[in-house]
């Protein structure tokens, strides 16, 4: 089935090696978003890039830091629900949000 | 504060055994500047040179080893140096004070330790996303071009930029990007994200669209939240846990 919606795209821009609670961050990040039931989200790990420190971030030999970029996918209403919780994890970083268009594919049977 | 952009040099030539107060001058003249909180300074031995006295200083004659010209530089900004200027011209007695317009490109500053944990700070409003798309292989001199982009964003203070590599696509130059066991060579898509405020988004496209040999740029509209770390301020709880 097929369901299409107007909906808000969230892009969170972190670090490999930003930590939160003991974890990753960006696994602490997709954790609350399940609790939250938050539609969808993936984790994207970049090749390079720099942001707030201005550092490069890139693979070393022994320490993996680069960029992650969460990209979280919902209703206006829950990101702005989101977006408090996840900016109280985060240390510093970049999120960005834009309206979309979402087109929803379903398998019919898995509907209840 | 000095910062990047315009700025003045002044360099101020000495004798080294110029006294002031008692105390050479070229030390005097390096603590007045210190004292004022001056971004840095330079004082540099030279190795030979004459000035007004028509007299040569150099290291051959034994005598006069000893009162070698001194060459006292720093760079601030306009407003700092016009404070300065006055006392500078009182002190040097014996020789020279020069001020040039010049251009900071750079100023970096390592701190020698990592800093504590601060609060981060927040910053909300519009901003642009822009997306470049191109390939793997493509080069900008001697370098491949992501990095070339990524260093002219650096360059050019853009808040943050992230490349990323996909795993299969085509684009301008029509060939599939594909790596497999019979195509080794990489050739795989490229695609660059930045995030900053319209002004900055559109002075860094204008910088790679002269970078890009064909390759595809995107502009949108984004709304951003940005936290940057805040100086001077309490400590972070604990759970914010980055290590940068």
């Amino acid at each position: 089935m097929r369901q299409e919606q107007p909906a808000r795209l969230l892009r969170i821009h972190i670090s490999e090696s930003d930590r939160f609670g003991g974890k990753p961050l960006y696994e602490a990040i997709v954790a609350k978003c399940r609790e939250l039931k938050i539609a969808g989200a993936t984790v994207f790990r970049g090749l390079e890039g720099y942001g707030e420190s201005a550092e490069m971030h890139r693979s070393h030999v022994a320490r993996h830091d680069q960029p992650i970029v969460i990209t979280i996918l919902d209703s206006a209403e829950r990101l702005a629900q989101l977006v408090p919780v996840v900016e109280q994890m985060m240390y510093t970083g970049l999120l960005a949000m834009s309206d979309v268009r979402a087109i929803r594919v379903q398998e019919t049977s898995l509907q209840g | 504060m000095l910062t990047k952009g315009p700025a003045r040099k002044v360099t101020v030539f000495v004798n080294e055994t110029a006294q002031y107060h008692r105390q050479s001058l070229h030390d005097a003249i390096l603590a007045f500047l210190m004292h004022k909180g001056v971004a840095g300074a330079t004082a540099t031995r030279a190795f030979a040179g004459f000035g007004s006295h028509q007299q040569l200083h150099t290291p051959q004659i034994e005598e006069l080893s000893v009162d070698l010209p001194i060459r006292i530089e720093f760079i601030d900004t306009a407003e700092k140096v016009d404070e300065i200027l006055p006392t500078l011209y009182e002190m040097v007695n014996d020789g020279l004070i020069e001020v040039q317009d010049t251009q900071v490109v750079k100023l970096a500053r390592k701190s020698p330790r990592p800093e504590p944990q601060l609060a981060h700070e927040r910053q909300q409003g519009p901003a642009k996303l822009m997306r470049v798309f191109l390939g793997e292989s493509d080069r900008w001199h001697d370098e491949p071009l992501y990095d070339a982009i990524v260093k002219r964003l650096r360059m050019m203070e853009i808040a943050g930029a992230t490349v990323y590599r996909g795993i299969l696509g085509y684009g301008a130059k029509g060939h599939e990007r594909k790596r497999s066991f019979f195509h080794p060579m990489r050739d795989l898509p490229i695609m660059i994200s930045v995030i900053d405020t319209s002004e900055k988004i559109a002075a860094a496209a204008e910088a790679i669209e002269g970078m890009l040999q064909d390759g595809l740029i995107v502009l949108s509209g984004v709304d951003m939240v940005r936290l940057v770390r805040s100086h001077g301020v309490t400590e972070a709880p604990d759970a914010a846990g980055t290590t940068r």
